[in-house]
C-alpha cells in the first residue's frame, strides 16, 4: 500500500472533490427546476453557500466565531451600489471594489478585535454588525436609509445569474482550497487548535487570525455585491442579524470545518427555510434547535456523517 | 560559556510576587534542572523565558542579544522552544501532521519537514499512531509528539516542563534517551521536574526555587544536599535528624 505522507491533504482533496461534485449537482437544477420565482431561490441558495464558506474560511478552519459575516455582505453590497449612484462606476469595477472595501473594513476591525478572543471577539463582531446596520438605516441622505438603493444588473437573464453565481462559488472554492492546502491552511488549523501551542512553535497567531479574518470578510463582500446586483436593490437588511445565525447554522449543520458541509448546508438549510415558510415564521427556531442538536450530537454535520460511510466504503 | 542569562527578575500577579529577584544563567550544551516544590515560580519563570509572559523588571539576554519581553513566537523563529506539562498539540490534526505544520512553522519547506517528521516517528516510536489524530493519542504520546514538535528544527534552548509526569516508565525511558541522545549532539535543555533520580542522571547543574526565589544553584549533587533545598521540600529538617538524606532526595 502506498504510504499516506500528509493526511491533511488527503482528506483536504477528498473535500475538494466532494464539493465539485455537490456544485456539479447544484449546477443541473435548473433542468428540474421550473420558474423564474424555483429559479431565484436556488440563486440565492448559492449566494448563501458562498457566504457559509467565507464564514467557516474564519470559524471552522481558524476557530474565530465573528457574529458579522451578514454585515460584511451588507458593506460589500452598499460599495457596489454607492459607487454605482454616485460615480457610475461599471460593475465589472464596482465588484471587485466590494472585495477590496471589505477586506479593508475587515483589517481595521480585525485590529481591534483580533488581540480577543472566545466571547469577546464574538461581542464584538456582533456591535460592530449592528453599528453598521444602524448607521446604514440611519444614513438617509446618503443610502436612502431603510429604502433601500437601486443596483445595476449584470444581467436580466435569471438562469444566467443562476451561473454567474455558480461561476463564483467555484471561483471562492478553488481559492480556499488553494490556501488551504498550503503553509496557511496548516497555520490556521494549529491557531483553531491550540492558539498558546500555535504561538510556541513559532506561529504569529494574530497575523494568521488577520489573514483569515480580511479574507472571510471580502467573500462576503463579494457575495453581498453580486447579491445586490441579482436582486438590484440594496437595503439594510442584508445584514441583519437573522441573516448571520442563517449562515451560522448552515455550517453547524452542514459541517463545520469543511468544504462540502459549507456548501451543502448552504444550500439546505435555505432551501429547508423556504420550504418552512408555508408553516408561518418559524425557521429560525427550526434552525436553532437543529444547530443545538447537531453540535452536541453530530459535531461533524451532515457532511461528517456522509464522509464517514464514504471513507469508511473506500477503506 | 553562557547562552542564557537571566538577571533580577521579578513577576507579580496582584500582591504576589511569584517570581522575586530570580537570577541564574544556561550554559551552551548544558541540561540544567529547574527544581522546587510546588508553587515555587518554575513555570512562571519558564513562562518569563518563553515569551508567554512579560517579566515586571529584569532581564533576560540570550548571548549579546536582550530578549526581554519578546513575544513566544519570536522565540520560537530564534530557537527558544518551549515544551507545556499540559501537552499542545494541535489535536483535529494527525500526529504526522504536527510535525509537519512544526517543521513549517520553523521554516522548513514542506518536503524537508516531511523528511524530517519520518525520522522523528520512528525514533519517537510513534509509527503505530502517526496517523491518528493528535486528539486521540494517550498523554504520554503526545508528550512524544511534543519533544518530536520541539526538535523537527533544531532549537537553541528547550525549555522543557516536567516532561516526565504522569508518563508510562517505557516512554519515559524513550523520552530520557532522546534527551541523552540531544545532549550528545550539544543541544542545551532547561529541564523543570519533581521527578529527582530522573533530574540526577541527567543534569549536570540545577537551580532550586522556593517561594518564587532562588534558594540555591550549582553543581547537581550539592543543591540536593543544600539545607534550604531539603527544608523546602520536606519541612524543618531538624524532623529529619538521624538521616544523611531526606528518601525522597536521596540519590541513588
Amino acid at each position: 500500500m502506498k504510504p499516506i505522507h500528509n493526511l491533511w491533504q488527503e482528506r483536504l482533496r477528498f473535500d475538494m472533490r466532494a464539493a465539485l461534485v455537490i456544485i456539479a449537482l447544484i449546477g443541473l437544477l435548473p433542468a428540474v427546476v421550473y420558474g423564474p420565482y424555483a429559479l431565484g431561490i436556488i440563486l440565492v441558495s448559492v449566494y448563501f453557500a458562498i457566504l457559509a464558506l467565507g464564514w467557516n474560511l474564519l470559524a471552522g478552519y481558524t476557530g474565530q466565531f465573528s457574529l458579522a459575516p451578514a454585515a460584511f455582505a451588507m458593506i460589500g453590497a452598499y460599495t457596489t451600489a454607492l459607487l454605482d449612484h454616485y460615480w457610475q462606476v461599471p460593475l465589472a469595477l464596482g465588484i471587485p471594489a466590494a472585495i477590496v472595501v471589505t477586506a479593508l473594513f475587515g483589517l481595521m476591525l480585525g485590529k481591534l478585535v483580533l488581540n480577543l478572543s472566545g466571547p469577546y471577539l464574538s461581542l464584538t463582531t456582533l456591535a460592530f454588525a449592528e453599528i453598521a446596520r444602524v448607521v446604514i438605516g440611519n444614513s438617509h441622505e446618503f443610502t436612502r436609509g431603510d429604502q433601500g438603493m437601486h443596483v445595476a444588473t449584470l444581467t436580466d437573464n435569471r438562469l444566467a445569474y443562476y451561473y454567474i453565481f455558480l461561476f463564483a462559488l467555484v471561483v471562492v472554492l478553488a481559492c480556499i482550497y488553494w490556501l488551504l492546502k498550503g503553509k496557511l491552511g496548516r497555520f490556521m488549523m494549529a491557531v483553531r487548535d491550540d492558539p498558546v501551542g500555535a504561538e510556541s512553535r513559532g506561529i504569529n497567531v494574530v497575523r494568521i487570525k488577520m489573514i483569515a479574518f480580511c479574507i472571510s470578510c471580502s467573500i462576503c463582500g463579494l457575495a453581498g455585491s453580486l447579491y445586490g446586483t441579482f436582486s438590484q436593490l440594496v437595503s439594510p437588511e442584508l445584514g441583519l442579524l437573522q441573516q448571520t445565525g442563517l449562515i451560522l447554522s448552515m455550517v453547524v449543520i452542514g459541517g463545520m470545518g469543511s468544504l462540502s458541509g459549507a456548501i451543502l448546508g448552504g444550500v439546505l438549510i435555505y432551501l429547508g427555510s423556504e420550504w418552512l415558510r408555508g408553516f408561518g415564521d418559524i425557521q429560525m427556531i427550526v434552525f436553532a434547535l437543529l444547530v443545538i442538536v447537531f453540535a452536541r450530537y453530530i459535531p461533524g454535520g451532515l457532511w461528517g456523517m456522509v464522509a464517514a460511510r464514504l471513507q469508511g466504503r473506500r477503506s | 560559556m553562557s547562552l542564557l542569562t537571566i538577571e533580577g527578575l521579578f513577576a507579580h500577579f496582584g500582591g504576589v510576587a511569584a517570581v522575586d529577584n530570580v537570577s541564574f544563567d544556561l550554559r551552551q550544551g548544558e541540561i540544567l534542572g529547574l527544581i522546587g516544590p510546588n508553587g515555587s515560580g518554575k513555570t512562571t519563570v519558564l513562562n518569563l523565558l518563553s515569551g508567554f509572559l512579560t517579566p515586571d523588571a529584569g532581564q533576560v539576554r540570550m548571548r549579546d542579544e536582550n530578549i526581554t519581553g519578546m513575544s513566544a513566537d519570536r522565540l520560537a523563529q530564534r530557537g527558544v522552544l518551549r515544551m507545556f506539562q499540559m501537552t499542545r498539540v494541535f489535536t483535529r490534526m494527525s500526529a504526522f501532521d504536527n510535525l509537519l505544520t512544526a517543521g513549517m512553522a520553523r521554516g522548513l519547506s514542506e518536503s524537508e519537514s516531511t523528511r524530517r517528521a519520518h525520522a522523528l516517528i520512528e525514533e519517537l516510536t510513534l509509527e503505530p499512531v502517526q496517523y491518528l489524530n493528535a486528539g486521540q493519542l494517550s498523554g504520554g504520546q503526545r508528550k512524544l509528539l511534543e519533544f518530536g514538535m520541539c526538535f523537527i528544527e533544531p532549537p537553541l534552548i528547550a525549555m522543557l516542563d516536567e516532561p516526565f509526569a504522569a508518563v508510562h516508565p517505557v516512554m519515559r525511558d524513550v523520552m530520557a534517551k532522546f534527551i541523552r541522545a540531544r545532549h550528545a549532539q550539544g543541544f542545551t535543555f532547561l529541564l523543570v521536574s519533581h521527578d529527582m533520580p530522573i533530574i540526577v542522571d541527567l543534569c549536570q547543574r540545577a537551580v532550586c526555587m522556593n517561594a518564587g526565589r532562588v534558594i540555591a544553584a550549582g553543581e547537581i549533587r550539592s543543591v540536593l544536599q543544600n539545607h534550604d533545598v531539603i527544608e523546602a521540600y520536606l519541612g524543618d529538617s531538624e524532623t529529619h535528624s538521624g538521616q544523611d538524606h531526606p528518601p525522597a532526595l536521596e540519590v541513588h
